[in-house]
């Protein structure tokens, strides 16, 4: 076997070592890995504890405002849901989609559904094939109408929690909501409507307006 | 540069007669090696910058940024100036192509320098002028760079870098090259042997 | 680790430039070595006479394909992170065409010329002055075929994506097809230097 080898011209052990390689290739599967999903479980369970997974509906809606779109926000929930509300800039990926949607690994992408159970599911799916930056909207979009939409007026509230409470004012008027000042407001929370959204179609050009660096020839 | 002007407007004027260029050179390397350095070079560019190489566009980026100079509004407008532009934020030349293209010609004549292989001299067959030489290098060089920006891409970009990732559309260009390139050949004889 | 590096923001994009020029130095001297920095060497692929062309180039096509492949299946490369230009058939198709014509005639590709230029060859500075001219008219006639120019788009789409089979049966393939064209390659240049008795360079 040495002694073939030897005897061999560069060129040809060249190509000997391509055909090996292209065999191989032959069994070697899928580049993507596309449907295998490897779980960590140590390091996704470290990432659970110090709640560096998550992001307030607080600091969302600061984002949001300051108009930053290093973010990819989606909403899990069924396109009807989403048609009728949903956070400005959010696109929408229903849970079963999500491990074939568009979402790239070095994406940072926030999910959201209506409480915090279709949202931590996702999450495991999306960090067990491995993306790097996940995070679970905390509270979801039932904490996001609460504190952000519909924000109640602290009872016995001291000087610091009003000056808050009057910045919340100003926040739920830019999302189109409306601060509640009344205490017996939860039977009219439901005739309150809810505020149009153009935030689903403004999203879908974003992308393309964030890629200014030319990668082609 | 004022010599190199002068040098090509005295071939134009005195026909240098057959000027078939000996190298008292270096010979060159085994061209399966150089093809696996070029792999490994361009393998680099993939696993470091998810991209790879490229060439015209350097150049169309020069052009949309003259264009933009001397007439920004027509430049804005077209769809194509418009691409190599930018957002406005940056500097259009801070590009990561014009860097490796400014790369290649230090790299080239670095190469060159130790294999004895950088003199004046003008690449052509036995039985061409060299003024019909520069004629023929102008009008493929229009050609190529008009076919290049169709193709979204050159040989270096298209052809090597997409080819190495399979890319459809890189296949079928680099495919239509060989083409195109034997399908002249004939008609190019005389420039070349 | 993960890679592409700059993918995941190991370095920022002025970084970025120094590295395009590291690489392009690279690339530079992998041309030159390779003898692409010379017209006549360039177009006698297109008369049998030297196949390098298509030697250095398929090999290196080949060398790229099987690193990204084998990189991707262990992980350590996020293909779904490289660059893949969209595929818009028929413009590419012609531009090809009009390429492979501009090659011939002229003698060069946008890269080699760059390495021909470095190397004090005049007629690449014509060429190069040609292809600048070029781009300057295709950028004219632009409003008049961009029509054209998006035609046939494709999306970013692979040979394995489109013809249904697997990456790896592709990479196969696609080594296969080069080691054919190699030994042609080498065949027929050898018959070549029996007819004219030139020595190929």
């Amino acid at each position: 076997m040495k002694k073939f080898w030897s005897n061999l011209s560069l060129n040809k052990k060249l190509v000997l070592i391509a055909i090996t390689l292209g065999v191989i290739a032959l069994f070697a599967g899928d580049p993507y890995g596309g449907t295998t999903i490897k779980v960590n479980e140590k390091s996704i369970a470290l990432s659970t504890v110090d709640n560096s997974d998550k992001v307030s509906v607080t600091e969302l809606a600061d984002w949001i405002i300051k108009d930053k779109s290093d973010f990819e926000l989606v909403d899990l929930r069924s396109e009807e849901k989403y048609n009728e509300y949903t956070i400005p800039g959010s696109q929408c990926i229903p849970l079963p989609q999500i491990s074939s949607s568009d979402l790239l690994r070095n994406q940072k992408i926030i999910l959201f559904s209506d409480d915090d159970v279709a949202s931590s599911q996702a999450w495991f799916i999306l960090k067990s094939k491995n993306y790097k930056g996940v995070y679970i909207l905390d509270g979801g979009l039932n904490a996001w109408k609460e504190k952000i939409l519909f924000p109640k007026a602290p009872v016995n509230a001291s000087k610091d929690e009003l000056v808050e409470f009057e910045k919340m004012k100003e926040v739920a008027k830019f999302f189109g909501g409306q601060a509640q000042t009344d205490s017996s407001v939860t039977e009219t929370k439901q005739e309150i409507k809810l505020p149009t959204t153009t935030g689903g179609t403004t999203k879908t050009t974003a992308p393309t307006a964030k890629k200014k660096k030319r990668e082609g020839c | 540069m004022t010599s190199i002007t002068k040098t090509i407007i005295h071939a134009f004027e005195k026909d240098e007669g057959h000027e078939h260029i000996h190298i008292a050179a270096k010979p060159y390397s085994n061209p399966y090696l150089v093809g696996i350095g070029l792999g490994l070079v361009l393998l680099t560019a993939f696993v470091i910058m998810g991209r790879g190489l490229g060439a015209s566009g350097a150049l169309s980026t020069l052009v949309a940024t003259t264009v933009n100079t001397i007439a920004p509004d027509h430049a804005t407008g077209n769809n194509f100036y418009s691409e190599y532009l930018g957002d406005g934020k940056t500097n259009p030349l801070m590009d990561w192509l014009i860097f490796q293209t400014l790369g290649v010609l230090a790299g080239g004549f670095l190469s060159g320098t130790i294999s004895h292989r950088v003199f004046k001299s003008v690449e052509k067959g036995p039985r061409i002028s060299t003024k019909m030489r520069f004629v023929y290098a102008f009008i493929g060089g229009g050609l190529l760079g008009y076919g290049a920006k169709l193709a979204r891409g050159c040989m270096s970009g298209q052809a090597l870098s997409g080819g190495a990732v399979l890319n459809l559309g890189s296949w079928v260009f680099m495919m239509m090259v060989f083409v195109g390139g034997y399908a002249a050949a004939y008609f190019m004889r005389r420039q070349w042997t | 680790m993960n890679a592409p590096f700059f993918k995941f923001e190991y370095f920022n994009s002025d970084v970025s430039l120094i590295i395009a020029f590291a690489i392009g130095i690279a690339f530079g001297i992998a041309l030159e070595k390779g003898g692409f920095g010379r017209a006549t060497i360039l177009a006698s692929q297109f008369y049998f006479t030297n196949m390098r062309v298509l030697k250095v180039m398929f090999t290196a096509i080949v060398t790229a394909m099987l690193g990204l492949y084998f990189l991707s299946v262990i992980g350590f490369v996020d293909l779904s992170l490289v660059y893949l230009t969209q595929t818009n058939l028929l413009p590419m198709a012609v531009g090809g065409l009009i390429a492979g014509l501009g090659f011939i005639i002229g003698g060069y590709c946008p890269g080699t010329s760059m390495v021909a230029v470095a190397t004090g060859k005049l007629d690449a500075l014509v060429f190069v002055a040609g292809m600048i001219f070029g781009i300057l008219v295709f950028g004219e006639m632009f409003p008049g075929i961009e029509e054209f120019f998006n035609s046939g788009y494709m999306g970013t789409i692979t040979l394995p994506s489109y013809f249904n089979l697997s990456y790896g049966l592709v990479v196969f393939l696609v080594v296969l097809m080069a080691v054919g064209a190699f030994t042609a390659a080498e065949w027929g240049e050898k018959k070549m230097a029996a007819k004219t008795g030139k020595e190929i360079l």
